[in-house]
C-alpha cells in the first residue's frame, strides 16, 4: 500500500477568466520508506503540491489518501490533527520560536498532541540526540548556527513519529558543508524507515534521494527519475 | 494543551518582550490605579464627613421659628418662646435633651485683654445635644438656670486667648455690662459649617434672657432656636412629630421649621457617594482606553507573529488552540496590569491618607471589581486579535 496516493488532483486559483490552474490533474504515489525530491521551476506548481501533501491546503478536485486516510476534504481541525500526528515539517527558514529553547521548540508538537509533560521532555531530548544536538538542549535559536537550527527543526518534525517527513527547501539557507550534514540526517532517517519528501531546486541535493518527481506547468513531466536521469533532464530544461 | 500550560506559554511569550508587555499594561495599570484610588478617597471622604457630622450630635433636631434666620427677625416673625420649650420638655417623650439658644454678640474683657465674641444663653442639655466634653470645671447646671446665675463656660480657644496660661476657673470675666464667673472650660471640638465650637461661650438661658439680651415679646421670652436630641436614631421621626404637634397646638399654626441633622447626613452621604461614583466612572474611562491599548498591541503582535502562528498551525495547532493562546495573553496582560494598578492605587491612596485627615478606605469589593473588570477587558479586547490569529491561513502565514 502506497503511503501517499494522489489521483487527478487539480488546484485552481481565481475565478472566471482569471482562473489559473496551479495543478492540472496530477497523479502519483509514494511508497512508505521512499525518499523523493520534487523539482521544477518556480511557478511549476511544486509548492502548491507540497501544501496539499502537507495537508495545509485542499485540492480543488481529485483525491488524496495519506496513510490510507482520505484527507482531501477533511475540515480544518481534522487536518490539523493529521499534520500533528502523521506529518513532520522542515522549512527553509527553520521557523523556530525565538522565545523557546531548543528542547521547548521540539516539545511543541507534543503539546498539541496532548502528550504528558514528562514524556514530552524525554522524547524531545531523544529526538535532539538523534540529530546530534545533545549539547544544545537549552540554547535558544539565536544562540545556534543555521545548521544547528535546522537540526532542531528536524528534531521537532520527527518527535511525534510521523509517517511522512516533508521538507521544503530544507538546505536553501545553508552553506554546502552544512547542507551535507543535514542531508546526512535525512539519509539516516530514511534508512531507518521514514518516508521523506523534499522540495528542492538544487540538483546536488536531489542526487541524495532515490527518486525525483519533475514538475512543469502544473503537471508532472517525470514521476520517477533516477538521479542519473535527472542530469539529462536538467540540461534540457531552462532552469 | 491545558490551562496551566497555556498560562506558562503566555508568560514565556510576554516576558520575552518585557518592555512592550509593560507598556501595554500601562494603560490598564493607570486605569485601575485611578479607579482604586478614586473609590478609596471617595469612601474616605464620605466616612470622614459622616464621622464629623456624627460627632456634632447624631440624633439632633433643630427647630426654627419661620421668619428668623441669619437676616434677623422681621417685625411679624413667628417666635418660639421659653414657654414653648417648657411644653416640649414636659410633653415630647421622644426627646432626650433640650437646648434652647439665645445668642448675642458681646465685648469680653479680662484684665487688659478684650475681644468681641458671641455669648450663647442655653441650658445644661446643650452638653448632650452637641456631644460636648468639659475639660476643666463644670458645665451649666439646673441651679444656674433657676438662679439666673452669672456663670459662664468657655470654649477652649476663647479661654486660651483671654486667660493664656492662667487657669480661667473661678476668674471674673466681663461680658458686656455684666461680670461673670468662669466655671468651666470645654474640650476642643473643632468647627462645623464655619462655626467654631471652640470659640463658644455659654451662660444660663435665664441670665441671657433677663440680663443680657432683655428681649421680650407679647408671646413671652423668644429664643433664637432650639436644638434637641432624640432618645435614639429611631426616635428622630417621633420627636419631630411630637414637637411639631405641640408647637402647632400652642401657636395655632405651623409657623416653624424642624430640621434633622440626620437628614443632612443622608444628603451629604448621597452627595459624596454620587461624587465618588462620578470619579470612579471617569477613572473607568481610562480603564477602557487601557483595554483598547491592549487590543492595539495584540493586533500588532498577531501581525508580527504570523510566522509563529503559521508554524504552530503547521505542526498541529487547531484554530481553537491559537484563539485560546492569544486570548490568554490578552487576559494575562490585563489582569497583571490590573493587579499592579490596584497595588499602585492602594499605595497612592495610603500615601494621601498619611498627609490628610481623610482616611481612604480600600474596599475588597472595589479590588475584586477592578480585577474582574480588567480580566473582562482583556477577554473582550483580546477577542478580535485572537480571532484574527486563529483564522490565519498557515500557508500565507509561513510564506510571509
Amino acid at each position: 500500500m502506497a503511503l501517499i496516493q494522489i489521483s487527478q488532483i487539480t488546484k485552481t486559483y481565481g475565478i472566471g477568466d482569471l482562473r489559473v490552474d496551479a495543478l492540472a490533474g496530477v497523479s502519483f504515489s509514494v511508497d512508505a520508506g521512499d525518499y523523493c525530491a520534487i523539482m521544477g521551476a518556480s511557478g511549476s506548481g511544486k509548492s502548491t503540491l507540497m501544501n496539499i501533501i502537507g495537508c495545509l491546503d485542499r485540492p480543488s478536485m481529485g483525491h488524496y489518501r495519506l496513510d490510507d486516510v482520505a484527507v482531501d476534504q477533511l475540515p480544518d481541525d481534522q487536518l490539523a490533527h493529521i499534520r500533528n500526528r502523521k506529518i513532520g515539517f522542515v522549512f527553509q527558514q527553520f521557523h523556530l520560536l525565538p522565545q523557546l529553547t531548543a528542547l521547548e521548540n521540539v516539545m511543541l508538537p507534543m503539546v498539541y498532541a496532548g502528550v504528558s509533560p514528562q514524556e514530552r521532555h524525554q522524547r524531545a531530548e531523544a529526538a535532539l540526540v538523534r540529530v546530534g544536538l545533545a549539547q544544545r538542549l537549552h540554547n535558544r535559536p539565536r544562540q545556534l548556527s543555521g545548521g544547528q537550527q535546522q537540526r532542531v527543526a528536524i528534531a521537532r518534525a520527527i518527535v511525534n513519529n510521523p509517517v511522512l517527513l516533508l521538507a521544503d527547501e530544507p538546505t536553501g539557507a545553508l552553506d554546502s558543508q552544512t547542507t551535507q550534514e543535514i542531508l546526512a540526517i535525512f539519509g539516516s532517517l530514511n534508512a531507518s524507515g521514514m518516508t521523506v519528501v523534499m522540495v528542492t531546486h538544487e540538483v546536488e541535493v536531489a542526487h541524495n534521494t532515490r527518486r525525483v518527481i519533475w514538475f512543469r506547468d502544473g503537471k508532472i513531466m517525470h514521476s520517477a527519475l533516477t538521479p542519473e536521469e535527472l542530469s539529462s533532464v536538467v540540461m534540457n530544461t531552462d532552469q | 494543551m491545558n490551562l496551566t500550560e497555556n498560562l506558562q506559554m503566555a508568560i514565556k511569550t510576554l516576558s520575552a518582550n518585557r518592555l512592550r508587555s509593560l507598556l501595554t499594561m500601562l494603560g490598564i495599570i493607570i486605569g485601575n490605579a485611578s479607579v482604586i484610588s478614586m473609590v478609596a478617597l471617595g469612601q474616605g471622604a464620605q466616612r470622614f464627613t459622616q464621622e464629623r457630622l456624627e460627632s456634632f450630635g447624631p440624633n439632633q433636631l433643630t427647630i426654627f421659628a419661620r421668619g428668623t434666620g441669619e437676616f434677623g427677625a422681621s417685625e411679624d416673625a413667628a417666635e418660639i418662646t421659653l414657654a414653648d420649650v417648657d411644653a416640649i420638655e414636659q410633653q415630647a417623650t421622644a426627646v432626650q435633651e433640650i437646648a434652647p439658644q439665645i445668642a448675642s454678640a458681646q465685648q469680653f474683657t479680662y484684665g487688659t485683654r478684650s475681644r468681641q465674641n458671641q455669648v450663647l444663653g442655653t441650658t445644661p442639655g446643650m452638653l448632650y445635644v452637641r456631644s460636648l466634653q468639659v475639660e476643666h470645671g463644670r458645665f451649666l447646671n439646673p441651679t444656674d438656670t433657676e438662679q439666673n446665675a452669672q456663670v459662664i463656660v468657655l470654649g477652649s480657644a476663647i479661654a486660651r486667648e483671654l486667660f493664656r496660661d492662667q487657669s480661667p476657673l473661678g476668674q471674673p470675666l466681663q461680658v458686656g455690662d455684666f461680670s461673670f464667673q468662669v466655671v468651666g472650660v470645654m474640650a476642643p471640638k473643632g468647627s462645623l459649617f464655619g462655626v467654631n465650637y471652640d470659640e463658644a461661650a455659654y451662660v444660663p438661658i435665664t441670665t441671657m434672657a433677663y440680663q443680657i439680651s432683655g428681649r421680650r415679646s407679647p408671646n413671652g421670652i423668644p429664643i433664637d432656636y432650639l436644638e434637641i436630641s432624640a432618645r435614639d436614631a429611631d426616635s428622630i421621626r417621633a420627636a419631630a412629630f411630637q414637637i411639631s404637634n405641640i408647637l402647632t397646638r400652642r401657636h395655632g399654626q405651623q409657623d416653624f421649621a424642624i430640621f434633622a441633622n440626620k437628614s443632612f447626613q443622608d444628603l451629604v452621604a448621597q452627595i459624596t457617594g454620587g461624587l465618588s461614583l462620578v470619579l470612579a466612572a471617569i477613572a473607568g474611562i481610562s480603564l477602557l482606553v487601557g483595554g483598547i491599548g491592549v487590543m492595539n498591541i495584540m493586533l500588532v503582535s498577531v501581525t508580527e507573529r504570523t510566522h509563529e502562528i503559521g508554524l504552530r498551525k503547521a505542526i498541529g495547532a487547531t484554530q481553537r488552540a491559537i484563539l485560546t493562546q492569544f486570548l490568554i495573553e490578552a487576559i494575562i496582560l490585563s489582569v497583571a496590569g490590573g493587579v499592579i494598578g490596584i497595588g499602585v492605587g492602594s499605595g497612592g491612596a495610603f500615601l494621601i491618607g498619611l498627609f490628610s485627615p481623610v482616611k481612604p478606605g480600600i474596599s475588597i469589593n472595589a479590588v475584586m471589581l477592578a480585577t474582574g473588570v480588567s480580566g473582562t477587558i482583556g477577554l473582550v479586547f483580546g477577542v478580535v486579535p485572537a480571532r484574527q490569529a486563529a483564522k490565519l491561513d498557515p500557508i500565507v502565514a509561513l510564506r510571509s
